[in-house]
């Protein structure tokens, strides 16, 4: 909310300036997010246009004749409404306007121009550019603009909190200020000159629907006349963001920025039987409101109407069909105040939200109805010549309790952590805010005014207190506690990625929505959001390989070839009896490109299966991998990681129709793991350290291709020869040496036992038992 | 004789000068300080010397021996210095093992939990996927409510939605355990915003401490001493209140800028601090939602955005760099020397 700070400063008396009061704002909670300065340059003048002729070489341009009070200046002009004897806004020559506007001496189509004649928006005062400045208050040629109209001000942008609907004002933010610097607040001071003619003559007020609409007051204003506003009305207007429109409408806005009581006016002429029904719609009814749209309405929206038809959508927005137009002679004034929770719903329904709808929702004052209409009605008779009837319907049928708080001494302090809190402040603060405060036993008793809807507690007083003592004045103080131990999980995420990073592996976080695109290579059903920022980030990930590829993707187009990478992350499975997925915290690692960086000494080698696999190795110790059949894979180069017999991840290079689809010709290579797969490997113990030498033997061994490594190992295992500490392929070969169909491997058995140094003899012994049952089992030959 | 003494100091250090082979010295060596050597013929004199001249003497030329033959010394260490004939060539390139690095958002995050864990708070975690009523309605936050607008939501057709905040791991925690609580809630957070400075994915951490006699002066403590660690130990803090529908009172913790020092500068908008924390005492509300008694005990809970930190900690002045995963900004936070 913006507001000009003359205008504060009219309600309260404050010595502090601009910069002080908003940083006490702040501090207490309304926070000022900016201060803009307003004025003019000094240079620019009053100025009286004495003569006036056509440009002999443009019709659009007028050539004037300007007394400065110090000299005449021939200026050209090109503003409909210049015309001789005004007074108006003068630059002269030099003067820097800001924004790159600097005065120069001109030659305009042949004549000169020694100044400009200025608008009020040239001037930054409001939006207004029909023609050039002129003024309703009495100047004089010479007169420095900025005193003269009294132009210096600071317009402060407020961020008021949602609980704080009564801050919504000018004289909301004056109480705060009067509470935070302990002065009086003032309030705004007139007297209306009423007609003899009643408003029961013209009006009647219903209201069908209490709940939705507890109190509408309402005044009848005649033989108004439809022009511009003031310069100062509309300025505040400006300042504030509001446009300017006529002095009927100008005066509704004004008074709802300054009391926070959103007003509307009707022309009378088109309520129909001069009766004003407030009711809820009917499901389904369509109602064109003040910007020509048509809305359609829930049965749960409120409407004002005359006794024919709708003419308002309740405290959102008036309908077009009885604007207040150039025409018009006679308004209705309502003032009203409508349930905050209703025009939430309406507001949200409809997609609409307006000023009056923002202070709706947020909560008005119920007891400021009949004052806000009073202070238009009386604007409308000083500044749009409107004849007051006498009285105000009030049709009221709230009934709001009287809150009295008990503010415990003691619960004040156990909850801020003071001491020696003094009465007297906690009677300036609460008295400064609105409230009346009695003493009692244990503290105060507080009766909290009808606009503050956010105290209702005795916690909001402890806060209503501390906001406006100052936080500051709470001394910091660190509580006593026990150190802790960290728990296994704490430790353990952290450390995985210190190792993984140790490995040359760089870690990524992706976003946890996917794009649709990676549907085809993922079997499992998805989570969908219902408003995805775009429809690339859509799909809750199922897995963490899409994430991976997609950097994979943009890092090749960065002209980033080799990469190892990691990321760290939940997936979403979505599960049938409960409304929230299964999020399954896993591991995902990618390589593509070179595993290590090119060195004079070797030839740098691409990255494959088996460096993933390494990693899950790495990480798990000895896995057992299954050739799989995962869509996202290459056919033939995958498989799913098993322990202890459950399938704890997958591996595989991706599958090509993936890599097209990224763009990408270098193979990928991709692990997915369970992060309590991970976790959950504990220390098994320190075991002794062998004593007695050990001893290793090589099998060279001409295998059918169609025999895996693992078979090799189950064969050997299966002698339960218990001296066998480590079997390791060391060679692997295929090639014209060997018969088709076979292939070459090369393994080595290291043997030692915990007991004996072992003879040759024993060792020969089993390497023949192995030798074997390996052709035993597969057909396996020594190699000659 | 002193004066033959300082001359042959100054002879020895010409012809030592002189040498450019090791075999050399050896002969310099014969020459001054062998049995027929120059020093040796100079202290033949001694006997013609007075008694009280005598020690004088002996002191001196013992100076002269010890650096006469510790120069021979050096110079002889000099030539086994130097390199030898055949070898490897030193200045190759050796084998660098590439360096991985940990997401700097990580980093910050196991900082951030670090220093809590260390004032005691234990890590709890919660799912991210959440429902409407931990992450908003146990919190104070009914629908429709005009702070619900603070948190633009994620919705899935379920009714369900992406967690806003870190907050209802709060409430599962204080659900199921016992008092006292004293946790961090670290996690992902979504929010329907994207630009420079809003991600619809982050990162926060929560913490919350509830237990009896704990009050506001207890969270600028704890605040204090976090932001002291993690800054440093000069830096100026400001409570500002504020309005969070599940704390009250409720503060806002600005910072005194780091960049400009409070003096005010493009990062701080020139006001000299820096937003850091929201926080605040747990509202009785919420507590009344999981079983707890307001009368009994008092706690309060803060939060933080991870990124944030890391942006102000690094000079990041783009929110979406974390999630681009470009390797060329990644790999700038390999562990090596980063503060």
């Amino acid at each position: 909310m913006k507001i000009s700070y003359n205008w504060i400063r009219e309600y309260v008396d404050l010595d502090a300036d601009v910069y002080r009061a908003s940083e006490a704002l702040t501090m207490s909670g309304t926070q000022v997010e900016e201060i803009l300065p307003q004025t003019v340059p000094r240079e620019v003048i009053c100025a009286r246009v004495t003569e006036v002729r056509p440009h002999p070489n443009a019709d659009k341009l007028l050539v004037c004749t300007v007394d400065t009070g110090k000299e005449t200046l021939q200026v050209v002009c090109g503003a409909p409404n210049t015309k001789a004897g005004m007074m108006s806004a003068f630059a002269p020559v030099g003067c820097d306007l800001g924004g790159g506007m600097l005065v120069k001496k001109a030659k305009i189509r042949g004549e000169e121009s020694f100044g400009v004649l200025l608008s009020e928006r040239e001037l930054g005062l409001t939006d207004d550019h029909t023609g050039i400045m002129e003024f309703d208050c009495e100047t004089h040629p010479g007169d420095v603009l900025v005193d003269a109209l009294d132009l210096t001000d600071w317009v402060i942008d407020l961020n008021v909190t949602p609980n704080r609907g009564d801050c919504l004002s000018v004289i909301g933010i004056a109480r705060e200020l009067s509470a935070l610097f302990r002065t009086n607040l003032k309030r705004p001071v007139f007297t209306i000159q009423e007609d003899p003619e009643p408003i029961e003559s013209k009006l009647s007020v219903e209201i069908l629907s209490p709940e939705g609409c507890p109190r509408y007051s309402a005044r009848f204003l005649k033989d108004i006349a439809i022009a511009k506003s003031p310069f100062w009305m509309r300025r505040r207007l400006f300042q504030s963001g509001v446009r300017a429109i006529s002095n009927v409408v100008d005066i509704t806005n004004y008074v709802m920025l300054e009391y926070g009581q959103p007003l509307h006016a009707f022309d009378s002429t088109l309520i129909a039987g001069g009766g004003i029904v407030v009711q809820k719609a009917h499901e389904g009814q369509t109602f064109v409101t003040l910007d020509s749209i048509q809305r359609f309405l829930r049965k749960e929206d409120l409407l004002i109407c005359d006794t024919t038809k709708p003419v308002a959508l309740a405290g959102v927005m008036g309908g077009e069909n009885s604007e207040v137009l150039e025409t018009t002679k006679s308004v209705v004034l309502e003032s009203a105040f409508f349930d905050p929770k209703g025009i939430q719903r309406t507001s949200k329904g409809l997609n609409l939200s307006t000023e009056a709808s923002y202070r709706f929702e947020r909560g008005i004052d119920p007891q400021v109805q009949v004052d806000a209409a009073n202070r238009a009605a009386w604007l409308m008779s000083e500044y749009a010549h409107a004849r007051v009837l006498s009285g105000v319907i009030d049709v009221n049928a709230f009934t709001y309790p009287c809150r009295e708080i008990t503010l415990r001494k003691a619960y004040l302090e156990k909850v801020l952590g003071i001491r020696d809190t003094r009465t007297e402040d906690v009677n300036s603060i609460f008295t400064s805010l609105g409230c009346e405060v009695k003493g009692v036993d244990a503290g105060w008793l507080i009766a909290v005014p009808a606009f503050r809807h956010d105290l209702c507690r005795e916690i909001d007083l402890v806060e209503e207190f501390i906001r406006i003592y100052g936080m500051d004045m709470v001394e910091a103080d660190l509580p006593t506690f026990k150190p802790r131990k960290l728990t296994f999980e704490e430790t353990q995420i952290n450390g995985l990625r210190v190792s993984l990073s140790a490995m040359g592996l760089t870690e990524v976080v992706t976003y946890s929505f996917i794009s649709p695109r990676w549907k085809v290579f993922f079997a499992s059903e998805a989570l969908e959001l219902l408003n995805p920022i775009s429809d690339e980030m859509k799909i809750m990930r199922t897995s963490l390989i899409p994430g991976l590829a997609g950097v994979v993707e943009r890092n090749k187009k960065l002209q980033n070839r080799d990469l190892s990478i990691f990321e760290i992350g939940r997936c979403f499975i979505p599960r049938t009896g409960d409304k929230l997925p299964e999020e399954r915290y896993r591991l995902g690692v990618a390589m593509s490109g070179q595993r290590f960086d090119p060195h004079w000494s070797e030839k740098g080698r691409q990255a494959d299966f088996y460096d993933l696999k390494g990693v899950a190795e790495t990480l798990l110790g000895g896995v057992e991998l299954k050739p799989s059949n995962h869509p996202c894979y290459k056919a033939g180069f995958q498989a799913d990681i098993l322990l202890d017999d459950a399938v704890a991840g997958t591996i595989g290079c991706l599958h090509p129709d993936l890599l097209k689809m990224i763009d990408v010709s270098d193979d990928v290579t991709v692990l997915e793991l369970s992060l309590d797969a991970i976790l959950l490997r504990k220390w098994q113990g320190l075991s002794e350290i062998m004593k007695f030498p050990s001893t290793w033997r090589d099998l060279s061994l001409v295998v059918d291709e169609k025999v895996s490594y693992q078979d090799i190992l189950k064969t050997i295992h299966a002698l339960r020869i218990h001296e066998i500490r480590q079997v390791s392929p060391v060679d692997l070969y295929a090639g014209e040496k060997l018969p088709a169909g076979k292939k070459g491997i090369t393994i080595r058995i290291t043997y030692q036992s915990g007991s004996r140094t072992l003879e040759d003899a024993t060792i020969s012994a089993w390497q023949d038992q192995i030798v074997k049952s390996l052709e035993k089992d597969s057909g396996i030959q020594l190699r000659q | 004789m002193e004066k033959q003494l300082e001359d042959l100091k100054t002879a020895f250090c010409e012809d030592l000068d002189h040498i450019r082979k090791p075999e050399e010295i050896e002969l310099l060596r014969i020459q001054y300080l062998g049995r027929k050597g120059r020093l040796t013929s100079i202290l033949r004199q001694m006997g013609t010397l007075s008694a009280e001249e005598r020690p004088r003497m002996g002191a001196l030329s013992n100076t002269l021996k010890t650096f006469l033959e510790g120069s021979l010394e050096e110079k002889t260490r000099s030539f086994s210095t130097e390199a030898p004939v055949s070898g490897i060539d030193v200045t190759l390139p050796g084998r660098v093992l590439r360096r991985g690095s940990i997401h700097v958002i990580n980093q910050v995050m196991a900082e951030v939990e670090g220093i809590f864990h260390n004032l005691g708070f234990a890590t709890a975690t919660g799912p991210e996927v959440e429902d409407d009523y931990h992450n908003f309605e146990a919190l104070n936050l009914p629908e429709n409510h005009p702070a619900r607008d603070m948190q633009a939501t994620f919705y899935f057709p379920e009714g369900t939605l992406l967690r806003t905040h870190t907050s209802p791991v709060q409430i599962r925690v204080m659900e199921s355990t016992e008092l006292p609580v004293r946790i961090i809630s670290p996690g992902k957070v979504y929010r329907c915003d994207f630009d420079i400075s809003h991600s619809p994915m982050f990162h926060q951490v929560e913490g919350l401490w509830v237990e009896e006699g704990i009050s506001f002066a207890h969270l600028k403590g704890v605040l204090y001493e976090f932001i002291h660690t993690l800054f440093g130990p000069d830096i100026p803090l400001r409570f500002r209140a504020s309005f969070f529908p599940f704390t009250e009172p409720s503060a806002e913790v600005d910072m005194g800028c780091i960049i400009c020092k409070g003096k005010g500068c493009r990062v701080c908008g020139n006001s000299g601090w820096l937003e850091i924390l929201g926080c605040g005492m747990v509202d009785p509300e919420v507590y009344r939602f999981v079983g707890i008694d307001p009368e009994k005990v008092t706690g309060f809970a803060f939060g933080l955005g991870i990124e944030r930190v890391a942006m102000l900690k690094y000079g990041i002045d783009d929110i979406r760099l974390f999630f681009e995963n470009d390797l060329r900004f990644l790999s700038q936070f390999s562990t090596k020397g980063m503060p």
